[in-house]
C-alpha cells in the first residue's frame, strides 16, 4: 500500500453552543489518511465521529456550531483556516461526502439525472449533454437496471436501497481523491447493507479513492477497513491497523466493543456482553480519561488527568491512549 | 432559546398593550368626548388639527371634530367584531364539532355548506349578506359572522378528528362515557388553543370587513361614526384636507395590527407544532 | 393525474349547485323587492297591467320552480335582463369582466413578485432581531386596509394623472402600456396584503427547507450557495408558498370590489355595488354567481398546479 497521505488531521476542536453550555463534539482527534486506503471511524452515538467528518468539508452549522482549533491539511492547505470559497471548490470534487438517510439526503423535486450531472457540470466543466449521459453511465455501473429510463425518475420513485447506489454514484461521479462515507448502511436492511459496501469496496478501489468509513458497526469495519480510528466522548483512544486491532485490542473500550460482538463460533450458552454505564454527557467535562467511570481497569490517575496518546510498538503504527499503557513505547 | 421566549412574549404583550389602549379609549368615550361627535358645526368645515382649537386631528367636511369621531367609532367597530366573531364562532364551532364527531352524513351535509360558504370571496360574501339584510348597522354582525363559519367549522372539525381516533376516547368510551360528556371533558379543552389563535385573528379580519362595508356604504351608517365611513366621507374632500383620510385609517391599522400580533404571538407561544423554524 | 384532475372536477359540481342555491334563494330575500321599487316610480297600475308586471318581475310563480327556470337559462347563457337598464345582464358583465381580472392578475403577479424575493432574502438571514422585524412587517402588511392604500394613493399621486386612473380607463387592447401604467397602483393596494402574507411563508418555507439534509448533501458537493438556494431549496420551499397564493385570490378578488370604487374602474365589482345600491338583483345574482365560480375554479387551479410541481403527487398513480 502507498504511504502517501493525502490528509491530515491534526487536534481538530469542534465545540456547539448549547442551552446548556458549550459541548466540544470533537476535542483534539488527529488522524492520518492514505491514498487508496480505507479508514474506519467507529464510535457510539455522539461520539464525534460524524462531527469530525463534518468538520473536515466544513459542513458545520455555525452557529451553533464551530471550528475551534486545530489543522486539516489536504493537498498542502489548512481548510480550517481557507475561506468559504476555497473549501467550496474541493467539495465533492477532492472530497465527497455520502451520508446515512438516503432518503432524506436526495432532493425529491429534482431527478436523479440532473442531481448528479450537476456536480458534473461544476466540476468537470461538461455540458449538459454529455453530464446526462455520463449520469446515465454512472446508473448502469453502480446496478441500476434500466438507466435510461430511471434516470428521468424522482427519488421516490427508487427503493431505499437503490438510493443509496445512487448517492454514492452521485459522490464518485466527479472521481474524489477522498470519500467520506457516513454510516451509509445503517438505514438500510441488512440485506442490502452488504450490496453497498461492496459497491464501495469495487469502486474505491477502481480509482484509488481514499475511504473514510464513520460506523458504529464493528462488523462494517472488519470486512471494509484497513486502518481503524477508535472515538469515545469526542477523543480517539486507540489507532491500528485492522488485524491488530481486532486480534490484540489495547485500550479497555475497544476491548469492551470486541466483547460485546455476540459469537457464533462458541459452543454452550454464552451471556452477552455490553459494557456497563452510558457514554458521558459531554457538558463540563472533566479533567479526567472520560471512559473511566465505565472502566474495569481504572486507576486513580485515570480520574485525575486525560492520558497522553502513545505509540505502541508493532508491524504497523497504532497509538492508544490510556494510561495502562502510557509507559510502554513513547509518550 | 431564550431570546425566543422574550420575543414571543413581547409580541403578544404589545399586542394586548395596543388592544387594551382601545379598550381603554372605548370606555372613556362613553362618558366623555372632547367634541360633539355626530351634530355638525358649518363654521368650522375642514380645520387643519391644531392645538388651538382642540381639534387635535382636524375636522371633517361637516365640521365635526375627527378625533372624537374616531374615538366613538372604536365602541362600534369593538362591538361589530366582537359580536361578528362570537357568532361565527360559535355557529362554526357548534356545526364543525358536530360533524367531527358524528361523522358521516351529517359530516358530509354539514362540510358541503361550509365548502359553499368558503367558495365566495370573505368581502364578496358580505357584501351580498349585507345586500340582503339590508343596511342597519346590526346586521354587519350577522354578515361577518357568516363569513367566519366555515373557517371555524373546518378548525373545530379538525381538531375533533385528530383527538376521536386517539387512545383515551376509546378508553372513555369503553368506560361507559356519554357522548355529551367526552364532549365536554375531553373533546373541548383540546380544541381550545386552535380556536383561541383563530379567533385573535378573526377579530382583526372583523375590523377591516367592517370598515370595507362601512366604507362601501354597507355598514355602519352615516352620522354615526365608523373609521370605514368617515374614510368615505373624506374621498371627496382629501385632497384639500388629508388629516380627513389619515387619521382614521391609522386607527384602523393599528387596532387590526394589534390584533394580529395577539393572534401571531399566541399561535408561537401556545402551539409548538405551529412553530416554524426561526 | 388525470383522473385526479376529473375527480377534482366532479366534486366541484354540488358546490357550484350550492351556490347557484345561495346566490338566487337568498337575493329573493332581499327586502324592498324589484317590483314594489318600480312601483314606487310609477303611478298606477291596473289590475291586468300588475299581472303582466308581476310575471315579468318573476312573482307569479312558487320559488322552487323560479329556480330551476333561472338554472336552466343560466346554463344555457342567459342571465336575464338588468331591472334597470333592461339590458341583457350578461354581455354587460362580459365587458366589464377583462378590467377585473387584469386587476386580479396583476394584484397577485406584484403579490409574487414582491413577496417570494423578498421572503427569499430575509430567509438568509438568521438572527432573532431581523426574525421579529420580519414577522411584524408581514403582520403589518396584514392590517393595512386596501381602500385606505387606495386611498392615499389617490391623495398621493393626484397630481400624477397617468398614474392614477380616475374614470379615464384606457383598455388592454388600446394601448397596453398606459393600462399597465394606470392599473399599477390599484393592483398594489390590492396586493400588498397578500404580498406580505407570501413574504412570511416564503420566508417560513425556506428556512425549513435549508434545514433538509438534502441540502447538506447539496453543499457537499460542493455546488455554489446560489444554485443550491435556487435550484435546491426554492423548488421545496415554493410549495406551500403556492397553495397560499392560490387560496387567497379571494381576498384579491374581494378587494378588486372596493379599489375600483376608489378609482371609478368600470369593473365587474363596481357594476356589483351599484347594482345592489340600486337592487338590480338579476345582475347581482350573475355578478356573484360568477365570482364565486371564479373563485372556485381558481382554487381547483392551485390544487392541480401544486399537484403538477410536486412529482411526489403528480408520479404517484403511474409509479413504480
Amino acid at each position: 500500500m502507498n504511504n502517501d497521505s493525502i490528509l491530515r488531521v491534526e487536534g481538530l476542536i469542534t465545540e456547539f453552543s448549547t442551552d446548556h453550555g458549550l459541548v466540544k463534539a470533537v476535542d483534539g482527534v488527529s488522524f492520518e489518511l492514505h491514498r487508496g486506503e480505507t479508514l474506519g471511524l467507529v464510535g457510539e452515538s455522539g461520539s464525534g465521529k460524524s462531527v469530525t467528518n463534518l468538520s473536515i468539508l466544513r459542513l458545520i452549522q455555525s452557529p451553533p456550531g464551530r471550528i475551534a482549533g486545530g489543522k486539516v491539511l489536504f493537498d498542502g492547505h489548512d481548510l480550517v483556516k481557507a475561506t468559504e470559497e476555497e473549501v467550496r471548490v474541493l467539495r465533492g470534487k477532492n472530497i465527497s461526502m455520502i451520508f446515512q438517510d438516503p432518503l432524506t439526503s436526495l432532493n425529491p423535486v429534482l431527478r436523479i439525472s440532473l442531481q448528479i450531472s450537476e456536480a458534473l457540470q461544476l466540476h468537470h466543466g461538461l455540458g449538459r449533454k454529455e453530464a446526462k449521459a455520463k449520469a446515465i453511465e454512472m446508473l448502469r455501473l453502480i446496478g441500476i437496471p434500466d438507466p435510461e429510463r430511471r434516470a428521468d425518475d424522482y427519488p421516490h420513485q427508487f427503493s431505499g436501497g437503490m438510493r443509496q447506489r445512487v448517492m454514492i454514484a452521485m459522490a464518485l461521479s466527479c472521481k474524489p481523491e477522498i470519500l467520506i462515507a457516513d454510516e451509509p448502511t445503517t438505514a438500510l436492511d441488512v440485506t442490502i447493507q452488504a450490496q453497498i459496501l461492496d459497491l464501495i469496496k469495487s469502486l474505491s478501489a477502481k480509482d484509488q479513492t481514499a475511504v473514510i468509513m464513520i460506523t458504529h458497526d464493528l462488523g462494517v469495519v472488519a470486512g471494509m477497513c484497513d486502518y481503524i480510528c477508535v472515538m469515545y466522548a469526542g477523543r480517539i483512544v486507540e489507532k491500528a491497523a485492522v488485524d491488530d486491532l481486532f486480534y490484540e485490542p489495547k485500550h479497555p473500550y475497544t476491548r469492551g466493543l470486541l466483547d460485546s460482538i455476540p459469537r457464533t463460533d462458541r459452543t454452550g450458552p454464552q451471556r452477552l456482553y455490553s459494557i456497563p454505564g452510558a457514554p458521558p454527557s459531554l457538558y463540563d467535562m472533566p479533567e479526567a480519561c472520560p471512559f473511566n467511570p465505565r472502566c474495569a481497569h481504572a486507576m486513580d490517575i485515570c480520574r485525575r488527568a486525560y492520558p497522553p496518546e502513545v505509540e505502541m510498538h508493532g508491524s504497523s503504527p497504532r497509538t492508544v491512549s490510556c494510561w495502562l499503557h502510557a509507559r510502554e513505547g513513547n509518550a | 432559546m431564550k431570546s425566543n421566549s422574550l420575543t414571543r412574549n413581547s409580541i403578544v404583550m404589545t399586542g394586548l398593550a395596543i388592544i387594551g389602549v382601545y379598550i381603554a379609549i372605548m370606555v372613556v368615550s362613553t362618558f366623555w368626548l372632547p367634541f360633539d361627535p355626530i351634530s355638525m358645526d358649518t363654521d368650522h368645515i375642514l380645520e387643519a388639527p391644531s392645538l388651538a382649537t382642540g381639534h387635535l386631528f382636524g375636522t371633517d367636511e361637516f365640521g365635526r371634530d375627527i378625533l372624537s369621531r374616531i374615538m366613538k367609532g372604536s365602541t362600534i367597530s369593538l362591538i361589530i367584531s366582537v359580536a361578528a366573531t362570537l357568532l361565527g364562532t360559535l355557529v362554526g364551532t357548534f356545526m364543525g364539532v358536530w360533524a367531527g364527531y358524528l361523522g358521516g352524513r351529517w359530516d358530509n351535509v354539514l362540510m358541503r355548506i361550509a365548502d359553499v360558504l368558503f367558495s365566495f370571496p370573505s368581502l364578496l360574501l358580505a357584501i351580498f349578506v349585507m345586500a340582503i339584510l339590508g343596511e342597519k348597522t346590526f346586521n354587519v354582525v350577522i354578515a361577518i359572522g357568516i363569513v367566519y363559519i366555515p373557517q371555524f367549522a373546518r378548525i373545530s372539525r379538525g381538531a375533533i378528528l385528530t383527538i376521536k381516533s386517539s387512545e383515551f376516547i376509546k378508553a372513555a368510551k369503553s368506560n361507559g362515557a356519554s357522548s355529551g360528556f367526552i364532549l365536554r371533558k375531553h373533546l373541548l379543552p383540546n380544541i381550545l388553543v386552535p380556536l383561541i389563535v383563530q379567533v385573535s385573528l378573526s377579530l382583526s379580519v372583523a375590523i377591516l370587513l367592517e370598515s370595507s362595508l362601512s366604507f362601501l356604504g354597507l355598514g355602519v351608517q352615516p352620522p354615526a361614526p365608523s373609521w370605514g365611513n368617515m374614510l368615505s366621507g373624506a374621498r371627496k374632500v382629501m385632497v384639500l384636507a388629508p388629516w380627513t383620510a389619515i387619521y382614521p385609517g391609522i386607527a384602523i391599522v393599528l387596532l387590526v395590527l394589534g390584533f394580529n400580533l395577539l393572534g401571531d404571538g399566541l399561535r408561537d407561544i401556545l402551539d409548538p407544532r405551529l412553530r416554524n423554524v426561526r | 393525474m388525470f383522473r385526479y384532475i376529473v375527480k377534482r372536477l366532479l366534486s366541484l359540481i354540488p358546490v357550484l349547485f350550492g351556490v347557484s342555491i345561495i346566490v338566487f334563494f337568498l337575493v329573493r330575500l332581499i327586502p324592498g323587492s324589484a317590483l314594489e321599487m318600480y312601483m314606487g316610480t310609477q303611478v298606477e297600475a291596473t289590475p291586468e297591467q300588475m299581472i303582466e308586471l308581476q310575471r315579468i318581475f318573476g312573482e307569479d310563480k312558487p320559488v322552487p320552480v323560479l329556480y330551476v327556470e333561472w338554472l336552466g337559462r343560466i346554463l344555457q347563457g342567459d342571465f336575464g335582463y338588468s331591472l334597470r337598464t333592461g339590458r341583457p345582464v350578461l354581455p354587460d358583465i362580459l365587458s366589464r369582466l377583462p378590467l377585473s381580472l387584469e386587476l386580479t392578475i396583476l394584484s397577485l403577479a406584484l403579490a409574487l413578485l414582491i413577496g417570494i424575493p423578498q421572503g427569499i432574502l430575509s430567509s438568509l438571514k438568521r438572527n432573532p432581531f431581523s426574525d421579529v422585524i420580519n414577522r411584524v412587517i408581514g403582520l403589518l402588511g396584514l392590517s393595512l386596509p386596501q381602500f385606505w392604500l387606495a386611498s392615499l394613493m389617490v391623495l398621493a399621486f393626484a397630481n400624477f394623472s397617468g398614474w392614477i386612473p380616475m374614470g379615464n380607463y384606457i383598455k388592454f387592447s388600446v394601448d397596453p402600456i398606459r393600462n399597465l401604467r394606470m392599473l399599477l397602483l390599484p393592483s398594489l393596494a390590492i396586493g400588498i396584503g397578500l404580498a406580505a402574507v407570501i413574504m412570511r411563508y416564503t420566508r417560513n418555507s425556506m428556512l425549513e427547507v435549508l434545514q433538509m439534509d438534502y441540502i447538506r448533501t447539496a453543499k457537499a458537493k460542493g455546488l455554489t450557495k446560489r444554485v443550491v438556494i435556487l435550484r435546491h431549496a426554492l423548488k421545496n420551499a415554493i410549495l406551500p408558498v403556492i397553495t397560499v397564493a392560490g387560496f387567497n385570490t379571494g381576498y384579491l378578488l374581494g378587494g378588486a370590489i372596493v379599489i375600483e370604487e376608489v378609482f371609478a374602474l368600470p369593473g365587474m365589482g363596481r357594476l356589483a355595488l351599484y347594482a345592489i345600491y340600486q337592487r338590480d338583483y338579476p345582475v347581482i345574482q350573475a355578478i356573484v354567481l360568477m365570482i364565486a365560480t371564479i373563485f372556485v375554479l381558481v382554487n381547483l387551479v392551485t390544487d392541480l398546479i401544486y399537484a403538477m410541481v410536486d412529482p411526489r403527487i403528480r408520479l404517484d398513480d403511474g409509479g413504480r
